[in-house]
């Protein structure tokens, strides 16, 4: 038998090697973000403390809080239509590849996966491709559907929900495997009995399957939701760094870019504790919706 | 009878929108291929079909350059490192986690669950100076430890929930031996939890093999860039050959689908154990 | 025993990730020195390297390695780099306040006692790369231009002439397009392009040159005079000429478009003519005209210097070849290697062998120049000049309210 003590510190020693990496690249940084956000300036040796100086300046100088509301808005326009279209679909899609007489669901799931396998990159790039009117205009004329031809990327109507679509045709394979566990899971027997009395797919679906999948519901609306408001690549890919046509695909990710690391085309220089401030908003915005949808959705807790 | 007819009806209308719906996935993959072929102002004639000339110049150019490789091995030497690391740290921190329980392990195990809400990159202004003190600054060791700490969350999500559904009576049956917590370990969780291994290896393969973001920011010196931020390099500012592009990117996503296609089950199992487990 | 082994592997796992900065350790051997040059010109790869081949001829000793970066993000990687100090021991410079902004960050070494500097450009020249007190950071490199390329083979065909002025310019393109034709290729997408090479290229119509220039710096002329508006009118005049959904053209579909002969003329700079050399058609450049009762101008703009990193291990190799650069020698080498459409800023003259670059050179005869507009002390009004541009040409706004929109954020 072994004493308390040394057995205390085998489980530590266990632990230590996640602890540590966790700890000092992740927990370590989030929280001296915190930290850097009361401060100024890129170069740790001349920082100057400024109190709540960068929280001021990013919601009260006039073209820094525009352009910071203009990208939170556009990034609540980029969630709803994720959770909508992508979600949306996700559980339609699964509830189909769910019937037990469904044919071919193997192969159904194959391809309705692969967009996730390929990088934001490749799929936004050759999505900028195609749906670039100098490109693909002609087609579109030729094959009969002249209203496909126009500049969706350059129209600042059109293309925020362009590049939204096109980031929920990358990742919908996620949601829709999760629910397609998520619906597997639920008993048969409860889907018989409510066969037998009856009742048709929809009211199956209603009353039966979505109660009973609501936590992954809310853990994929969760993830969602942290995903894209730290999304970047797509409109990298897309359009550029500004969020063009004119801001309008501008997120907070893309602004934290350009504020907080690269800095403003063409002159290049960025303001670390602006960026920080930003990211320390981001970061309460994720808890407080996080947190309360987290609650509402798992049973008992997480 | 009526039910019956009912349900073969709804799924024509199923496979009419699934079947939709894979041609919207696979229509832009075969632009994506077919375009690659061509060269660089006939893309621009009939951007939806097959090249009039084949032209496998691109392909060859892109795999002769010496360069694209060296991406390659970079991603694929960063990638391998990571899984490999974070499969190995999440499964001992479970192992402890779902064995020794009390307040101090409840709590560690609650601030790893954190980390999967919260994204990384809000950090990465720290992140930077960190690992510039750290020296590994620009070359593709400043990688591996963002990309670890990332996946550990889900890893010991993944094994914690795993390893606790392992029966009791392996351990009592262990410790009757006086076999050491190491041995346990070693010789009887690790061979059951090799599943759950293989997810947590799954669900971080792909954001660790096609993260742009983290290159972009650390890694600037040409021979420790990754895949896709090599591919990026192609991307002059004045002169953008789309058609070497494409060959590019096909060429990137080559690797991750064909590893896809063939464990297509177990990749989706992966990925899906993330939130489905508990 | 068996937690000893926990122990050693943990900590064996550890070291694993420290530094194995097994990574490019510089040859210290004694006599052959490496040198890196950093640049955001990805594209003249196959120039430099010729033109620091012909230098390697010369010092034998020294080899240049090239190692550009994709533009947009050259100026945050570059102080990623000299931050950590793996910076480049040579690098570009941009002109005016990004460059001086890294000189008196440290990162730039003072390149004033460069022997020829001072002596062979010409004090324009010098002055993007000039402090306030006369010190020199950089050493110029090559100047660009902007001028509307057009196509000569569609110009005979339809009878048409280089227009003179620009309400002859607006002419020419209608009547190309009642003809069927795409006159202008220009597009939106990429947004710094319209507004480098278009707007600024007919600025210096409107408002005049460097002379002029400074009266706007000082706030003395107004950013929505009555100059400004004419200009920004005459941006909103060409959109029409525009290919349809120009919106969405990116700078590289523009290239194609005149390449394959989609549209007719395409305003841009002089870096580009390398594109067009295996073009299928003739092709040519003119200025871009002012309008009746102004005087053309051109914008010549200084672009690239190089200078030299102050911690570089390396600091007489390096000066050395800044040095051979202000050279009358060195400067044809380097003028004779520098991609096409690239500019030699040096007093000595120079014939440049490329027709299509020597007809850039030509535009600049009998013509003021100057640099762009906002680079020399108005840069924070790039990015709402920019928008401003786009907004007016989409039709969104009046020329009017675009000059306000710029002189309210002075």
């Amino acid at each position: 038998m072994r004493n308390h003590r040394t057995h205390h510190l085998v489980w530590l020693l266990y632990l230590a090697p996640a602890l540590i990496m966790y700890s000092l690249f992740m927990a370590y940084p989030l929280l001296d973000s915190l930290r850097l956000s009361f401060f100024t300036g890129n170069n740790p040796a001349t920082r100057v403390y400024v109190g709540f100086g960068n929280f001021e300046k990013l919601f009260t100088d006039p073209q820094i809080s525009q352009r910071y509301w203009s990208a939170f808005f556009n990034t609540w326009v980029f969630f709803l239509i994720h959770l909508v279209v992508q979600n949306g679909l996700g559980i339609l899609f699964a509830v189909m590849l769910t019937f037990d007489t469904m044919k071919a669901r193997h192969v159904y799931q194959t391809i309705i996966f692969i967009p996730t396998t390929f990088a934001v990159l490749i799929t936004g790039y050759l999505w900028k491709l195609m749906l670039n009117p100098v490109w693909s205009g002609d087609f579109f004329v030729s094959i009969g559907l002249p209203f496909l031809r126009h500049p969706w990327l350059g129209d600042t109507k059109t293309a925020l929900i362009a590049v939204s679509l096109v980031s929920c045709w990358q990742w919908l394979g996620i949601p829709t495997m999760m629910f397609v566990a998520a619906l597997r899971n639920i008993s048969v027997e409860l889907l018989e009995a409510a066969l037998l009395e009856g009742a048709g797919n929809c009211k199956t679906f209603f009353l039966i399957k979505l109660p009973l999948i609501k936590p992954v519901v809310g853990i994929i609306a969760v993830l969602t939701f942290v995903n894209n408001f730290n999304a970047f690549d797509i409109v990298f890919a897309m359009t550029n760094v500004n969020g063009a046509p004119e801001y309008a695909t501008d997120l907070i990710g893309t602004l934290f870019y350009r504020y907080g690391i690269a800095g403003q085309h063409p002159i290049g220089i960025p303001d670390a504790g602006l960026g920080s401030a930003i990211a320390v908003i981001t970061l309460l915005l994720l808890l407080c919706v996080v947190i309360p949808t987290l609650k509402k959705t798992q049973k008992g807790g997480a | 009878m009526q039910a019956s007819l009912k349900r073969a009806n709804k799924h024509i209308v199923s496979h009419i929108v699934l079947v939709t719906w894979s041609l919207i996935v696979l229509f832009p993959l075969w632009t994506l291929v077919i375009n690659s072929f061509k060269t660089r102002l006939t893309i621009y004639d009939n951007p939806f079909w097959i090249p009039k000339t084949w032209n496998f110049s691109n392909y060859q150019t892109v795999i002769r350059d010496g360069d694209f490789l060296t991406y390659f091995k970079n991603s694929f030497i960063v990638v391998s490192a990571s899984l490999l690391l974070v499969t190995f740290f999440a499964s001992l921190a479970a192992y402890a986690l779902a064995r020794y329980k009390n307040r101090f392990a409840q709590a560690c195990y609650f601030f790893f669950i954190a980390g999967m809400m919260v994204p990384i990159k809000i950090a990465s202004i720290k992140l930077l100076e960190l690992i510039r003190a750290l020296g590994l600054l620009n070359t593709i060791w400043a990688l591996p430890p963002i990309y670890v700490a990332m996946g550990l969350p889900v890893g010991i999500f993944i094994l914690t929930a795993f390893i606790k559904d392992l029966p009791e009576e392996l351990y009592e049956a262990a410790l009757i031996d006086g076999s050491s917590s190491w041995n346990i370990y070693r010789q009887i969780v690790l061979p059951l939890v090799r599943p759950a291994l293989a997810s947590t290896a799954i669900y971080n393969l792909i954001p660790f093999w096609n993260d742009l973001w983290f290159p972009l920011i650390f890694i600037n010196e040409e021979k420790e860039k990754t895949l896709l931020l090599g591919v990026t390099r192609l991307f002059g500012q004045y002169q953008t050959d789309w058609s070497r592009v494409l060959a590019v990117l096909t060429l990137s996503a080559i690797p991750v689908l064909l590893l896809y296609l063939a464990m297509s089950s177990q990749f989706i199992k992966g990925v899906t154990s993330g939130s489905v487990k508990g | 025993m068996k937690r000893l082994n926990v122990v050693l592997v943990s900590l064996a796992l550890l070291c694993l990730m420290l530094p194995i900065t097994a990574q490019p350790a510089r040859e210290t051997s004694t006599k052959a020195v490496t040198l890196t040059m950093g640049s955001w010109r990805t594209d003249d790869v196959e120039q430099m390297n010729r033109l620091l081949s012909e230098y390697k001829k010369i010092a034998p000793d020294v080899t240049i390695r090239f190692q550009p970066t994709n533009p947009p993000d050259y100026n945050a990687t570059l102080r990623l780099q000299l931050d950590s100090n793996t910076g480049p021991d040579l690098m570009y410079a941009r002109s005016y306040g990004a460059g001086l902004e890294l000189f008196n960050a440290g990162y730039f070494a003072d390149c004033t006692d460069i022997p020829g500097l001072m002596d062979n450009f010409s004090a324009s020249n010098l002055a993007p790369w000039q402090t306030a007190d006369g010190r020199m950071f950089a050493v110029p490199f090559a100047a660009v231009s902007h001028g509307v390329y057009y196509n000569k083979d569609i110009f005979r065909k339809e009878g048409l002439g280089i227009p003179n002025t620009w309400e002859d310019f607006l002419a020419l393109c209608t009547t190309l397009k009642s003809r069927g034709y795409t006159p202008l290729a220009n597009g939106l997408a990429d947004e710094w392009d319209i507004l480098e090479t278009f707007f600024f290229g007919l600025l210096p119509n409107y408002v005049g040159t460097a002379d002029q220039r400074v009266r706007y710096e000082s706030g003395e002329l107004k950013l929505n005079d009555r100059n400004f508006v004419a200009a920004y009118q005459a941006m909103a005049d060409v959109a029409q000429f525009c290919p349809r959904g120009f919106e969405s053209v990116t700078y590289n579909d523009s290239q194609v478009l005149f390449n394959s002969q989609r549209a007719v003329m395409f305003v841009d700079g002089s870096w580009t003519a390398g594109v067009y050399k295996d073009a299928s058609f003739e092709w040519g450049i003119f200025a871009i005209p002012a309008p009746k009762g102004k005087h053309t101008a051109i914008c010549f703009h200084p672009d690239m210097a190089i200078t030299m990193n102050t911690k570089t291990k390396h600091p007489e190799e390096a000066k050395a070849f800044l040095a051979w650069l202000c050279t009358e020698q060195g400067a044809t080498t380097a003028s004779k290697n520098l991609p096409s459409g690239y500019f030699p800023m040096i007093k000595f003259p120079i014939k440049l062998e490329n027709l299509h670059a020597n007809e850039f050179l030509a535009l600049n005869a009998g013509k003021e120049t100057d640099a762009r507009f906002v680079w020399p002390k108005l840069m924070h009004l790039y990015a709402p000049m920019n928008q401003a541009v786009i907004r007016v040409m989409k039709g969104q706004i009046s020329a009017q309210a675009a000059a306000d929109s710029v002189q309210a954020l002075r």
